[in-house]
């Protein structure tokens, strides 16, 4: 690429992007700043006027509030498994698919179909099947193991989530794999098939390290979405049963909107989870960055 | 050249824009009926269109004896999305001009806000029931005009009590008597519906209700305080206990209106929930025979008492710009002539002494506890403690929590919630 630019082509380039740049800066910037101001008040919501009262609300948030650190916690094991599961799944299904001779456009299209349901239909849904269609499936078929308390113990709720949250969310990472595996050039698998090469073989050597910049963009992406979930819990377990699955979202929505209004409280513990959010995101990308390569 | 064209085309664009938004008022000036906007917002989408017939009926009446023609916006934001829209809509001055809001949690917090008009002079005031006009009044003010007001029990399905002969128990011990006779001719006692938090929180608010007011009368003011502990009141698990050993399966699989479904059907006598739920159950089965009773907590028979709330309520923003006819529609909610036919049509409880139908079989029956002086006001408690009960009821039926550790999280909670309401008051 050419980076020898002129001041006309730049003032171009940034009038394509002016846009989406005010879009953005409107509807995500301008409120993520003023969310951190509030961050420093006592604000209600409700009340028209709001006090500073400095770093009070950060204070509290380490000193004497665990339910967060217990949601935050909970927040990082469903952040690990999600990374790990929904991108194995969806690379599975990416190579299957690929693999296949006829049915390709079929099954992309199978698989990718939940992405275009939103995870709050999709929650409610899924609540309805684990609740009132599995156990009565049990009941007919025999197969009692499929009736468990799916979202009303502790111990299984949490994978329920899991479930959910990859039926929803893998077709998205499926379809960016995908297009990954097809970019890369026949020679190379050619040249691998030469030298003998298994199949196994060919993924492991050929396949992923051609892909890598599409596995950075998709650890990414899960993790930027894991980490802020909130639709699937909402709707599927609602935090419950009692607290087992109260994510951070959640526990700061409950702070807001549905405990004790205390907004100022609620967007220092969102400026606490952006911070870790930006760190962990850096690092993730750093480190994959590092190892991409190019064909 | 075209740089310049779109230069100009924009600027004409936003200058048509401009005149748009600037010459809202002036088409007012002509004679004829004086035209006024008026926005208001509701929380009960289910009532849209008997909500909008109202208003249209309130339309015809301005327009005849005053000579106005208003145009009523009616909003009716999702339940769970109201109060973020309400609040946004305030925040962003951008206040309807009239709005609902839960008398009973939310009054302190708006007046305190400065958002409610003081309604104490306006007619309506003396229509109103006594017990009903303190939950919407502050300090001897009125500042809502109480819609729904609930008088509420446990429900109970009268065949399968007069099959096994049984009546509603007045005491603790009555009730495990009931409890074992229906388990002896095969029935189940309860039903449990836990998967979401608000139904068995129904539990702590009327167990907590009938003791406090019976035999701890101060008890919620030194929760406020920090002068109280919940172990105080630590017999409520004595009735809790008997309701969750005894009922249905599934219940942190069972939603609250598959409860209804459930109940509606026969699978159990009792339901701890209250009549606002007689909807759903006779719409499931029009046949039911509904009953509703005041739960016995202990064996005292003077703790056995209903709830009366008054849970949404209407309040006229205090910043109106059309202040008289905001005020005349509050009015017109409680009309001499209209009102009756509207509470009716909506299932609500009468709240004053316009409302003169004939009130559902289930309702009369909890109605006459009030009339026997059988009823306590629903306790005011911060809605961070609410929340943690419903949580805590969930986990202690899974058997996550035991009572010590409920009743140390729950004096926490509170304590919380004194501490974080002293922070927004600093």
């Amino acid at each position: 690429m050419n980076y020898g630019l002129n001041k006309g082509k730049n003032i171009k380039m940034f009038l394509f992007i002016l846009p989406a740049l005010a879009f953005f800066t409107v509807i995500k910037l301008i409120p993520a700043v003023m969310g951190i101001v509030y961050s420093f008040t006592n604000w209600n919501g409700i009340n028209p006027t709001k006090k500073f009262i400095g770093i009070e609300n950060f204070k509290e948030l380490f000193a004497s509030d665990p339910d967060f650190w217990v949601s935050m916690g909970l927040t990082l094991k469903y952040v690990v498994v999600i990374v790990i599961l929904m991108n194995m799944t969806a690379l599975l299904l990416a190579v299957m698919i690929e693999n296949l001779n006829r049915g390709k456009g079929f099954f992309r299209t199978i698989f990718y179909l939940p992405n275009m349901i939103s995870m709050i239909i999709g929650g409610f849904m899924w609540k309805f099947v684990f609740t009132q269609v599995l156990y009565r499936l049990a009941e007919k078929t025999g197969m009692k193991f499929l009736d468990q308390p799916w979202i009303g113990d502790p111990k299984y709720a949490f994978w329920s989530i899991i479930a959910v949250a990859i039926w929803g969310g893998a077709g998205y990472l499926m379809v960016i794999y995908i297009a990954a595996i097809q970019s890369v050039p026949t020679y190379l698998y050619e040249a691998a098939i030469v030298d003998g090469a298994s199949s196994m073989r060919r993924f492991w050597s050929v396949t992923l390290p051609m892909i890598r910049n599409s596995i950075t963009i998709c650890l990414f992406v899960t993790l930027n979405s894991a980490f802020q979930v909130f639709d699937v819990v909402y709707s599927l377990t609602g935090g419950g049963p009692g607290g087992a699955t109260q994510v951070v979202a959640i526990n700061i929505y409950k702070e807001a909107f549905a405990r004790s209004n205390r907004f100022g409280y609620a967007t220092a513990k969102s400026t606490i989870v952006f911070l870790i959010v930006l760190i962990v995101t850096f690092i993730q990308l750093k480190v994959t960055q590092r190892k991409e390569v190019e064909a | 050249m075209k740089k310049v064209l779109s230069l100009v085309l924009s600027i004409c664009i936003i200058s048509v824009l401009m005149a748009g938004c600037g010459s809202k008022d002036k088409a007012t000036t002509a004679a004829g009926p004086k035209k006024v906007t008026l926005n208001v917002m509701m929380s009960f989408p289910r009532f849209m269109d008997t909500m909008q017939a109202y208003m249209d009926k309130f339309k015809a009446k301005e327009l005849k004896e005053k000579n106005i023609d208003v145009t009523v916006n009616l909003e009716m934001p999702s339940s769970d999305q109201y109060v973020t829209t309400l609040q946004t809509r305030l925040s962003s001055n951008d206040a309807p001009d009239l709005f609902t809001i839960s008398a009973s949690a939310d009054l302190a917090t708006y007046q305190k806000a400065g958002y409610l008009m003081d309604l104490t002079s306006q007619p309506f005031v003396s229509k109103l029931y006594s017990n009903v006009k303190s939950t919407v009044s502050l300090d001897n003010k009125v500042y809502l005009l109480p819609f729904e007001s609930t008088v509420w029990g446990y429900l109970y399905n009268k065949d399968i009590f007069q099959k096994c002969g049984l009546t509603p128990p007045e005491t603790l011990d009555d009730m495990k008597n009931v409890v074992s006779t229906l388990k002896a001719k095969g029935y189940t006692p309860f039903e449990l519906a836990f998967q979401e938090q608000w139904v068995p929180q129904l539990m702590t608010a009327l167990t907590l209700g009938g003791t406090v007011s019976g035999t701890v009368p101060d008890w919620t003011k030194r929760m406020y305080e920090d002068k109280g502990s919940y172990s105080e009141v630590a017999p409520i698990f004595d009735i809790i206990d008997l309701i969750m050993q005894n009922g249905t399966g599934r219940a942190m699989e069972t939603g609250s209106e598959q409860g209804c479904a459930d109940f509606a059907n026969g699978k159990a006598a009792m339901f701890v929930d209250g009549t606002w739920a007689a909807e759903s159950i006779m719409k499931v089965n029009p046949k039911f025979n509904l009953g509703a009773a005041a739960l016995p907590v202990n064996n005292d028979k003077k703790c056995t008492m209903v709830n009366l709330a008054t849970t949404t309520s209407l309040a006229v923003y205090s910043g109106t710009k059309n202040k008289d006819v905001a005020i005349d529609l509050a009015n017109y909610i409680l009309d001499d002539n209209d009102s009756s036919d509207l509470y009716k049509s909506l299932m609500f409880n009468p709240v004053a002494t316009v409302h003169k139908f004939d009130q559902y079989s289930w309702a009369k029956e909890v109605s006459s506890y009030v009339a026997a002086g059988r009823a306590y006001t629903d306790l005011v408690l911060p809605q961070a403690v609410t929340d943690e009960q419903g949580k805590l009821l969930q986990s202690y039926y899974l058997k996550k929590v035991t009572k010590e550790q409920f009743i140390q999280t729950m004096d926490k909670t509170f304590k919380d919630a004194n501490k974080a309401k002293a922070q927004a008051n600093k």
